[in-house]
């Protein structure tokens, strides 16, 4: 009986002790640099730096200017995710379309996009023409919507490495801009991000 | 006599593990430039001391939008330098930047990224910050630029 309650209150203390250990949460700047890193995903902060280095990039190349004074059209095609990982590759996509939005050189169509429209609504809404329960004057016709002029796509691909206990990650960061009149892409840029880190003698 | 033998081997290691690098570049530029006059404000002796701000150029591009680019050097060369540089563990040196953007009436424009960029400076190289502003109405910026203790070995 007595041996019985030496463990349990050992057992008890040794769980008090490891929860004592911890640190409790708190909420960090998520444009800081206080962020985990991990080596083998993708942070949040090399989502943040892959977007800004692509934007000023793309911004820099003046691709985006046309001489008619009209916007261009931009529809978000497929970022291909070659890691091992399973990200949502809309992190990316999603600050660059903003922020080609916020330039005010570039319109986005959530119309049409690689992974199928962004908005379905655009469609839906036109199916309402055969419901005899809206005004058919005030439902949107067919062939007024905008095709895009443009489309961005790209791809992540990881290369992991290790010696010893020291692990390596590389990820390339590829996008690109595609004229959907000729096909041709526009501009191209990369965005490298390698991280190293040493696994512990205990664990993983 | 033996402690100076050490002494110097120990001094001719350190001079051998610098890692500093040397740059060549050409001496006539026909640049199409505009200096930027700046106003400073430091607060991190140490990193005002260690990163020196060599110029601040600006240049309009096509479309109205504002592309900039600060040139800083890592100026802690030579041996005592890298000796306390080695002892601190910033050599070489990390460091965070990111730039803001204000609309001509001094106004912050919110930009979709504006994110702590990491870099890492070596001794004696010298490193182009560049940015391009989010949009035409930009027409001002402030860079700041941090030691990134998070990056230090």
């Amino acid at each position: 009986m007595n041996k019985k309650n030496i463990s349990l209150i050992g057992i008890i203390s040794t769980a008090f002790f490891l929860a004592a250990c911890g640190t409790s949460p708190a909420r960090i700047d998520a444009t800081g640099n206080e962020g985990l890193v991990t080596v083998d995903e993708v942070d949040f902060k090399d989502w943040q730096i892959a977007a800004e280095k692509g934007i000023n990039s793309l911004l820099e190349s003046g691709v985006l200017n046309r001489s008619d004074g009209r916007k261009t059209i931009l529809m978000i095609s497929t970022v291909k995710n070659a890691t091992t990982q399973h990200i949502n590759t809309r992190i990316l996509t999603d600050k660059i379309r903003q922020a080609l939005l916020r330039s005010g050189k570039v319109l986005t169509t959530t119309a049409v996009g690689g992974n199928g429209p962004d908005d379905a609504a655009s469609k839906q809404v036109r199916r309402l023409e055969e419901d005899d329960m809206f005004n058919q004057t005030t439902v949107q016709k067919r062939g007024t919507a905008i095709a895009p002029d443009m489309s961005l796509s790209g791809e992540i691909v990881q290369q992991t490495s290790s010696q010893g206990r020291m692990r390596e990650s590389y990820f390339f960061f590829h996008m690109a801009l595609t004229d959907l009149i000729t096909g041709l892409a526009v501009w191209e840029d990369n965005v490298e991000i390698a991280k190293q880190g040493k696994k512990p003698l205990l664990g993983w | 006599m033996q402690k100076i033998y050490i002494i110097t081997l120990i001094c001719l290691l350190l001079f051998g593990c610098q890692a500093t690098v040397n740059t060549v570049e050409n001496e006539q530029k026909n640049r199409q430039l505009e200096v930027v006059d700046t106003s400073r404000v430091s607060t991190d002796a140490f990193l005002k001391k260690r990163l020196e701000i060599v110029s601040v150029d600006k240049r309009e591009l096509d479309g109205g939008l504002l592309k900039v680019q600060v040139t800083a050097r890592n100026v802690r060369t030579g041996f005592w330098a890298q000796l306390v540089s080695w002892f601190m563990g910033d050599s070489p040196y990390q460091i965070a930047y990111r730039f803001a953007w204000l609309d001509i009436n001094g106004m912050q424009v919110d930009t979709a990224t504006s994110t702590w960029i990491p870099i890492t400076v070596i001794p004696g190289d010298s490193i182009r910050l560049k940015a391009v502003s989010p949009n035409p109405r930009c027409k001002y910026f402030t860079l700041s630029i941090r030691e990134n203790e998070a990056a230090r070995s």
